[in-house]
């Protein structure tokens, strides 16, 4: 890479409609190399929405996204996965029925044989025991069966297929809010593990505390619009709070809380 | 499709791996050390992975319950004759749910593999009988028009995404009428001996239909294994939504499924016209439904994700045994539409009650 660009993302004029509901509207968002952003917002402000359309599971209705300052056309995941993103989704989306390095893999699947056709599951359980360890998460052996998981392990399951392969930009779904509080904890400090193996990391949660304790920065979205992205060291939890319920007073944003409530 | 190779940072190839062969399905997620170590279960856990582990084998223990109960019914049962032809009686039924078995581990249904059987019986026979074109290409035609007809399914449930249940009863209809058509309602017998090879042949000692369905049924366990195929399938059927996530193309998944499934079908329509000789459009119709209740009896998960082959295989005896067992024992053949349609009944209990203590173990 040449001339390095100022930001590893940058989002610009996202919108996406979903039938009568204006989900994300002219929305920017720029993340900078190796940090950690929060992405808060009441429910249903477009927080995950906003990282789908990052992660190629939607396409934006309208807006421009770069990825070292060139711009990219994320028409689906494997897109994405192509430019080193991976999303840890709101409910995971595992699989239930398969083993947790068939989860990590499916998709992305080691091959041998002709055209690939053959699974090459030795490699697969091999590299999947090298992430369970790297990643230094307890979820025993990849040949569990991920349905039978606790809420972390199976987080954790997911947090390892979102980083397998080569991610750079990791997205994560409100990944505590079905963690206790040492289930929670241990999820943060792996978070920052990764942040400081230099992946920049776009951490959606409710929990502000947490943004406050790890993040560098907190972009706050309400009804679909930007608030305000916000240093986290120069700001107190009130501060976010606030602009979260009552956003940046500022004119012509009355419309979008109006639809939003009204959806929401 | 191409899939992208996105990860490096590998370790170099380690000929010695640990990583054995693990079970592809949930029925047996956990075996050998992985029960003891890891998770921080306990009695809950415990007591599923025993239930799981029962369901591998549940079919089979069924099956030999059954013969054991139907050797004292009746002296008969037990003899090599007796067995040996229930096992040719089945060839094409087990073609049939192994079919099946691909677009339901996907997580669809197709209800119109007995009208498939119907049309594509009533074409090849036609060009045999009627036409008198070459075995060969009569084959050739029949075996086409199956996975035709497979992938007209495929296409409209991918495409149209509606319930598979609802668009193969409509495909079935279809189906039966233009196989009505053709025959003009007409019975076509009496094929060339070279066909009949299918079910006087032998090879490698074996009849040669139960060779047939024997090579069959290898390749299906081997595909859902070993393949990359075979897990996408499964990962289909287990969850769609995180299937799309991943990127997986679901659409061309489903229409080879469905296409397959068609093609298999056809196979097993040349064993059913060989065997019987005669062919006319009301044959096939019916194989549907002993082909989805053999695959539920053996643990193939109606709303998609599981499965297994053996256990396929070992659920159509199940159903195959009852019916031989009750004609021996005297009970007529409508007694056992009513005791096939109480095993289905059961079946379908005995895997909701096993999802749900797994849910609740959660
Ligand atoms: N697939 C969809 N189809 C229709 N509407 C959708 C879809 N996904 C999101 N929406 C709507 O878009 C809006 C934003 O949803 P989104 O899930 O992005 O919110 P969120 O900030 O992640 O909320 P939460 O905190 O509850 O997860 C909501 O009004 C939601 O109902
Ligand atoms: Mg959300």
């Amino acid at each position: 890479m040449s001339a390095r660009a100022e930001y590893i993302v940058e989002m610009k004029g996202i919108s996406k409609r979903f039938g009568g509901v204006q989900a994300l509207k002219n929305v920017d968002l720029e993340l900078r190399y190796g940090e950690i952003m929060g992405i808060v917002g009441d429910n249903g402000a477009g927080k995950s929405t906003l990282m789908k359309i990052l992660a190629g599971a939607y396409v934006a209705d309208e807006g421009k996204i770069y990825v070292d300052g060139r711009e990219v056309h994320i028409r689906n995941p494997l897109d994405a996965a192509r430019l080193g993103i991976g999303m840890i989704y709101q409910d995971l989306a595992l699989f239930n029925n398969l083993d947790v390095a068939r989860n990590i893999f499916v998709g992305r699947e080691y091959t041998r044989g002709p055209f690939g056709i053959l699974l090459d599951k030795k490699r697969m359980y091999r590299r999947a025991e090298e992430l369970i360890r790297e990643l230094r998460v307890d979820i025993g052996s990849p040949q569990f069966n991920v349905a039978m998981m606790s809420g972390g392990q199976r987080q954790m399951v997911a947090c390892a297929r979102a980083v397998a392969f080569q991610t750079r930009i990791l997205i994560m779904d409100e990944p505590t809010a079905a963690l206790g509080v040492r289930e929670a904890s241990r999820l943060l400090s792996l978070i920052r593990d990764l942040r400081d193996r230099g992946i920049s990391i776009l951490l959606i949660t409710q929990r502000i505390p947490d943004v406050l304790a790890i993040a560098d920065r907190v972009f706050v979205l309400k009804g679909g619009q930007r608030q305000d992205v916000m240093e986290v060291s120069k700001v107190t939890l009130d501060d976010v709070v606030t602009m979260i319920v009552k956003g940046k007073e500022r004119g012509g944003n009355g419309d979008a809380q109006v639809e939003y409530k009204s959806f929401g | 499709m191409a899939t992208p190779r996105l990860s490096t940072n590998l370790s170099d190839e380690d000929p010695e791996s640990t990583g054995q062969e693990v079970a592809w399905t949930a029925a047996v997620p956990l075996r050998g050390r992985a029960t003891v170590a890891g998770t921080p279960g306990t009695g809950g856990r415990l007591l599923s992975t025993v239930l799981n582990g029962l369901k591998k084998y549940t079919t089979l223990l069924v099956l030999l319950i059954l013969m054991a109960l139907f050797s004292f019914v009746s002296p008969y049962f037990l003899t090599s004759r007796n067995l040996i032809n229930i096992v040719l009686q089945n060839t094409y039924f087990i073609i049939v749910a192994v079919g099946l078995s691909f677009v339901m581990i996907g997580g669809g249904i197709d209800l119109s593999v007995g009208y498939q059987m119907s049309l594509v019986g009533v074409v090849t026979a036609m060009m045999m009988v009627v036409y008198q074109l070459p075995v060969w290409l009569a084959v050739g035609i029949g075996l086409l028009l199956g996975t035709t007809l497979g992938l007209i399914n495929g296409l409209i449930v991918a495409q149209i995404r509606t319930f598979p249940l609802i668009v193969t009863l409509a495909t079935s209809t279809i189906f039966q009428g233009i196989s009505y058509l053709i025959s003009q309602a007409k019975t076509y017998r009496n094929y060339p001996a070279e066909f009949l090879f299918i079910v006087n042949g032998r090879v490698l000692g074996l009849p040669f239909d139960v060779f047939l369905a024997l090579v069959i049924v290898i390749c299906a366990h081997f595909i859902y294994s070993e393949t990359r195929f075979g897990l996408r399938l499964i990962a289909l059927g287990g969850n769609e939504e995180a299937a799309r996530l991943v990127g997986l193309n679901t659409r061309f998944i489903k229409i080879s499924a469905y296409t397959l499934c068609g093609f298999l079908v056809a196979i097993a329509t040349m064993v059913m016209l060989a065997k019987a000789n005669t062919m006319n459009s009301s044959f096939g119709p019916g194989t549907e439904f002993v082909a989805l209740t053999a695959a539920i009896v053996g643990g193939v998960s109606f709303v998609g994700g599981e499965g297994s082959i053996p256990a396929l295989v070992a659920g159509v005896f199940v159903l195959a045994v009852l019916g031989n067992g009750m004609q021996l024992a005297g009970w007529g053949t409508y007694a056992q539409y009513i005791v096939r349609g109480i095993i289905l009944l059961g079946a379908v209990v005995f895997d909701e009650y096993q999802k749900k203590t797994r849910r609740a173990l959660r």
